[in-house]
């Protein structure tokens, strides 16, 4: 029934030894699926063997979303309760009617604060210590694997919660971690793990939430070393890496938000990542994503802008030199030349043009000089790769779309777009890609107009 | 379609095997495989259930005991589970109205279940008012399937006026990429699954002035593959899922012809299971009713004989948005 | 012990070298009566690692016969160890410091040796670290200094490389995605023409390549005679580029902790001992004559007699005449550059290979980091390898002294502070079957003396594995077995 793939086709049949294990496989696992839904009928979750169970469930299927919620909801009612009661009572029961309307807070890198006055439903059972400050939970209640709880029992301060959810948080955060190793593409389990750390923003001291982020960030490059085009890890790491860059600025609020910034390690890290498989695209999208903030960042004048332009062009055509068959350099070279070929407000289209706008140009205030310049400069390199390469289609490709593009910058004498070599090229395009043959169809047609 | 007379029997579509194929997807208690998924049952029904009405067998699955399935995972909040004891979720509360829409019983919604008004809460509730996008449940997770989800549900149940539908725009537009695609959130990389979803939520309350068609359609069109599947992202595998989230956005832009439809053809029909059934992600693997589905709606799509047709959008038979929502499409 | 020879045994196995290591491991599960044997009280044979205790007396046992026709048949010969008067004075530690490996061959991750340590699940007693990156030495020319290149081998390498030209880039891409593919159909026309000739003409007739990058392209094709034929360099290099990246970034191959081979042999008898196989060190068990309808009986030291139904060994001595010369060289320092992390996420490298280019043949240096567990910490174990000439002896101590110098810049003249120098037969690449009565009596070949280990050397033992297994043999379980209950300590977590 779940997509399968990836997985080999073979006979279905099996022997009767297998069907057999299949059996015992199936009754184990709906053994621990109905003590499950025993106790959450019963909304037994404070009763530390439920804890359990989905610890064993989970192993066996970390896709199973409901119990990822019944996990929360223990935690919940159970050793979280104290601190985040207020963040947290309207979940602590499935299936209460919401109310609420803003924006689920534990999604946030900083909790809102309507969460925390988010009336709690009566049809939710309060959390069982959530009134009596000041108390710790019995050890049978707490979860077991919280081995940080035991030295604080009988200390009622505020350091001993804190002990307490740190320690909570490193064991939800450790169980997660073999599940996604094995399991790198499950939403459910890098939703679990955001939820927790968000919730470090919400429960835990700053330095100590930092040290949660910090540690996240080596383990998403530690996936994306095994999977490095994992959108999820991609995400993720911006996730984090906005959280770290946020949390920072609670710990010293009086630091230019400059020094706080992550986006020079992190443009670092797209080229470490690009060093090692030129093709990863997540790499080079993010590096295009970060390019603005980074100038912005540095202070960048028109100068260090152009410079910076040429730089990224050149690293792109070095790229282009060994592996001119490949999209993801042909597009970051793409983006590099829209940042070139696109006129500030000058545009037909709307939003586009206004998404533009909003997101900035990596130097607006380049002279059509420089522009003509540039772009004869990169067609001009263009078509010294096809010497070595005559057969490479993302060349001719490339070669044409600048090729318009300059022609929409205005006149020009440069033959940069001269229309039978454009022809010519389409020509070539149409012989080589032939799978596109529609696409190149309504191209000549355009340049026909 | 001339050509397609020629292909070799293994290249034709093996029809009646994937109707037993489907009619069988809940007869396989007794593998461990079934309990594992059983937190994608609802999407199942639906995945099926729409495969069989582009076979054009759309009795082949009972209908009472469908609609029966699909109230008994409704929660009291309006929200539908994968099952019965199973959370309340976007993913299932879309499959939920979408099948209830496949086989007109939403009456029965009202009478039997908690009712559309209930369902339409449930899902509005989700939205972030704030930023405009949707969360999948109460836990917070938000990404553009969910907020594809929810335009598809309430406005199959004209309910699309219960959210801020001009913020939910300006999100899809802030995940708009350079190279003209999607990603799943600001700022992630463009990918297939979340194009389609990006324009389908556009193209539901016809907001798709911001789409860059042109870049988009090369982007889309660079998936296929010399062997004719299309990939989701640059330099990546191809695989039959993509037939439907690429093919169905090129169509949204108009321009599936910016591929090639015999081969992707060929490549979707070599990934059928012809003896018992089923389509897989490539040649040679295991079938899944998911791909089953998605390698059906890539054939409606261009057209293959025999097939009823796909509505791009709703990933339902046209004749289903037809008669829902009328002269509105 | 008295019980040792009551019965025949179901099989006898002279010597604990790593192919009669491996059979054991094959025959692990078998419930076969084994006696495996070893004249060593030490694992491994020609394989082993030994201390600097033990490579003084291998070095006295094969420092040559008695006569020169002797000599020349043994496997190992003219073998000496050599160190300076002040060694301990200079930072040469106690003996059981040093594992000297006989057997440093690194081993491609594509090697069927890894996929079967896989499937026979013995893999999880052997520590893998990873063989970075390969050099290619550049004399001192215009008054430059001598230094280490890198070769450049995958799009990424060339992409990164500052020293190669942008149209020279664009040959090197070329070839490189020739050889990823070079057996298809498309490629074979290209050269199968010129199969038996020279790969470095190939290279200039068919790729243009300039001589730095055919040097680089030869070197990699770890050809001892540095006369590579397009058919084997191209091979050598397919596995070469085809195995980088295999189980992680940045590096090709592995070399297992505390000594290379041997270490997967000790593994195997372990499993073999675990099986239930009975296990005999310090002692050599000799053939004696049989009858024609009898069972062959060894002898072993201790006046016992014991009879087989069959009996594997290994060649001990050779009619090849050539040989390779090893010099084993601990430095007393760790060349740390050679050993340098180079891409995001990949493993902190333990070894690194450099090609010195030498009259008439190469000579190739691996080099090991203390990481190895071969040597302390701050110092590293040099591995050189050429083939046997008159002269090689001074030439490999030469090369270790250019080798230093181009790595440290310094001045180092006397760099070593222990070496272990020996000459390896190359041997027949065939192994020998011979009846002694009624009991088939097999002996492997010398395993290859080449730097990366060679898949071929496997053949022999599913030979010998088929010859012991009989009518059982089963090719489908030839090597694959489940875990022992308790043995996957990590998983257990899940129960």
């Amino acid at each position: 029934m779940a997509s399968t793939h990836g997985i080999a086709r073979t006979n279905r049949s099996r022997t009767d030894e297998q069907r057999q294990q299949d059996l015992d496989r199936i009754q184990k696992y709906r053994d621990l699926d109905d003590q499950i839904q025993l106790h959450v009928k019963q909304s037994n979750y404070s009763d530390p063997t439920l804890f359990h169970l989905t610890t064993k469930i989970l192993r066996l299927n970390p896709e199973y979303y409901t119990i990822w919620n019944v996990r929360r909801r223990c935690l919940i009612s159970g050793s979280l309760s104290k601190r985040s009661a207020g963040l947290w009572r309207s979940k602590a029961s499935p299936s209460t009617s919401r109310s609420v309307t803003t924006k689920p807070s534990c999604a946030a890198s900083s909790p809102s604060p309507s969460a925390a006055t988010r009336p709690a439903p009566a049809t939710s059972p309060s959390p069982k210590k959530a009134g009596e400050s000041g108390t710790i939970p019995d050890e049978e209640e707490a979860d077991p694997c919280n081995a940080g709880k035991e030295e604080e029992k009988d200390g009622d301060d505020e350091e001993a919660d804190i002990a307490a959810d740190t320690s909570l948080v490193q064991s939800e955060l450790a169980f997660t971690i073999p599940l996604l190793i094995e399991f790198p593409k499950c939403y459910w389990v890098w939703g679990y793990r955001s939820f927790f750390l968000s919730l470090c923003d919400a429960i835990l001291p700053a330095g100590a939430a930092r040290d949660f982020w910090a540690a996240e960030l080596a383990l998403d490059s530690k996936m994306l070393t095994k999977d490095r085009r994992n959108f999820h890890a991609w995400s993720y790491r911006r996730f984090i890496v906005s959280a770290l860059e946020s949390t920072t600025t609670k710990n010293d609020g009086d630091e230019s938000a400059k020094a706080k910034s992550m986006t020079e390690s992190e443009f670092a890290y797209t080229y470490s990542m690009i060093k090692v498989d030129l093709s990863n695209f997540s790499a080079w999208h993010n590096r295009s994503n970060l390019a603005l903030r980074l100038l912005d960042e540095r202070g960048a004048d028109d100068a260090a802008r152009k410079k910076f332009l040429d730089q990224e062009l050149e690293l792109a055509r070095e790229g282009l030199n060994v592996g001119p068959e490949d999209q993801s350099l042909w597009y970051y070279h793409q983006f590099l030349m829209d940042q070139i070929t696109t006129t500030v407000g000058a545009s037909s289209k709307g939003v586009g043009e206004n998404g533009k706008e909003a997101k900035g140009l990596i130097a607006p205030n380049l002279s059509l000089a420089d522009r003509r310049d540039f772009v004869d400069r990169e067609v001009a390199e263009i078509k010294d790769l096809l010497e070595d390469y005559a057969d490479a289609k993302l060349i001719y490709e490339a070669l044409l779309e600048y090729g318009i593009a300059y022609r929409a910058m205005g006149e020009s004498d440069a033959d940069t777009a001269n229309q039978d070599e454009m022809m010519a090229w389409l020509a070539k395009l149409k012989e080589l890609d032939p799978l596109r043959r529609g696409r190149w169809d309504d191209l000549e047609k355009s340049l026909q107009a | 379609m001339a050509q397609l007379q020629n292909l070799p029997d293994e290249l034709q579509l093996a029809t009646e095997a994937h109707v037993k194929y489907i009619q069988n997807l809940d007869s396989r208690k007794d593998e461990y495989e079934y309990w594992l998924t059983e937190h994608l049952r609802l999407n199942g029904v639906y995945w099926g259930l729409t495969a069989l009405y582009l076979l054009k067998k759309p009795e082949a699955l009972p209908r009472d005991a469908t609609i029966d399935f699909v109230l008994s995972c409704q929660h009291e909040n309006g929200g539908f589970g994968a099952a019965p004891g199973h959370d309340a979720h976007m993913l299932y509360t879309v499959s939920a109205v979408q099948i209830l829409a496949l086989i007109d019983a939403f009456d029965e919604l009202e009478k039997r279940g908690k009712g559309k008004a209930a369902v339409g809460k449930f899902i509005a509730d989700l939205q972030n008012r704030e930023t405009g996008t949707f969360a999948g449940d109460e836990w917070g997770e938000e990404d553009t399937r969910f907020l594809y989800g929810a335009f598809n549900a309430l406005s199959l149940m004209g309910l699309l006026d219960l959210v801020n539908v001009d913020k939910a725009v300006n999100h899809i537009e802030a995940c708009a990429n350079f190279d003209g695609g999607y990603g799943l959130t600001p700022g992630a990389e463009s990918h297939s699954g979340q194009i389609f979803t990006c324009l389908a939520a556009l193209s539901i309350v016809g907001r798709m002035e911001s789409v860059e068609a042109d870049k988009l359609g090369k982007w889309l069109s660079e998936r296929q593959l010399p062997n004719g599947g299309l990939n989701g992202r640059p330099e990546k595998q191809e695989d039959v899922c993509y037939s439907w989230w690429v093919l169905s956005s090129l169509a949204m832009i108009n321009r599936t012809h910016w591929i090639d439809r015999n081969a992707l053809f060929g490549f979707i029909l070599r990934c059928q299971d012809t003896e018992k059934g089923g389509i897989s992600d490539r040649p040679g693997n295991m079938v899944d009713v998911w791909h089953t589905l998605f390698g059906l709606t890539g054939l409606s799509l261009l057209g293959y004989p025999g097939l009823d047709e796909i509505d791009p959008v709703y990933c339902l038979p046209k004749s289903t948005t037809q008669r829902i929502l009328g002269s509105k499409k | 012990m008295e019980s040792l020879g009551e019965e025949p045994w179901d099989v006898v196995i002279c010597g604990t070298g790593l192919q009669q290591s491996l059979l054991a491991l094959a025959l692990s599960r078998s419930k076969k009566r084994i006696l495996h044997t070893d004249p060593n009280y030490y694992y491994g044979q020609y394989e082993a690692a030994l201390t600097l205790q033990e490579a003084e007396s291998f070095a006295a046992k094969h420092a040559g016969g008695s006569s020169e026709a002797e000599k020349k048949r043994s496997v190992v010969r003219n073998a000496a160890v050599w160190k300076p008067d002040d060694a301990e004075a200079q930072g040469l530690k106690f003996p059981r410091a040093y594992s000297l490996a006989l057997a440093p061959q690194i081993i491609h991750t594509k090697s069927k040796l890894l996929s079967s340590l896989v499937s026979s699940r013995a893999y999880r007693q052997v520590e893998f670290l990873a063989v970075g990156s390969f050099f290619v030495y550049e004399p001192a020319k215009d008054g430059s200094d001598p230094k280490l290149s890198r070769i450049p081998s995958s799009r990424e390498d060339v992409f990164s490389s500052q020293s190669i030209p942008a149209r020279s880039k664009r040959s090197l891409m070329k070839f490189l995605k020739f050889v990823l593919d070079f057996e298809s159909d498309d490629q074979k026309p290209l050269w199968e023409a010129h199969a038996d000739a020279s790969l470095t003409d190939f290279l200039t007739a068919q790729f243009k390549l300039e001589d730095d990058l055919k040097r680089y392209v030869v070197a990699l094709t770890m050809a001892l005679d540095g006369k590579a034929s397009v058919r084997s360099g191209l091979a050598a290099i397919n596995r070469h580029l085809t195995s980088m990246g295999m189980f992680g970034p940045g590096f090709c191959a592995v070399y297992p902790k505390w000594g290379g081979l041997s270490e997967i042999a000790q593994v195997a008898c372990r499993a073999g001992a675990v099986g239930g196989g009975i296990y005999m060190l310090d002692t050599s068990a000799t053939m004696k004559p049989s009858g024609e309808n009898e069972k062959a009986s060894l002898e072993l030291p201790n006046g016992i007699t014991v009879q087989a139904d069959s009996v594997i060994s290994g060649q001990e001595t050779t009619a090849s005449v050539q040989a390779i010369s090893r010099l084993i060289a601990v430095v007393k320092s760790p060349l740390n550059s050679l050993f340098q992390v180079l891409v995001e996420g990949a493993p902190t490298p333990a070894v690194a290979v450099v090609a010195l280019p030498s009259t008439p043949s190469p000579i190739y240096a691996v080099i090991h980091s203390s990481d190895t567990g071969e040597c302390p910490v701050g110092q590293c174990v040099v591995y050189l390898t050429t083939l046997a000439t008159a002269g090689s002896k001074h030439e490999l101590e030469q090369a270790l002294v250019m080798l230093v110098y181009a790595v440290e810049g310094e001045d180092s003249t006397s760099p070593c502070l222990y070496q272990l120098y020996y000459e390896q037969a190359l041997g027949d690449r065939q192994s020998t079957t011979e009846n002694h009565g009624t009991t088939p009596a097999l002996s492997f070949p010398p395993l290859s003396a080449t730097i990366a280990f060679e898949d071929s050397d496997l053949e022999a033992v599913k030979t010998a594995w088929s010859l012991v297994s009989g009518d059982e043999s089963d090719e489908d379980t030839y090597l694959v077995f489940e875990d022992r209950e308790g043995a996957d300590a990590e998983d257990e977590v899940y129960e």
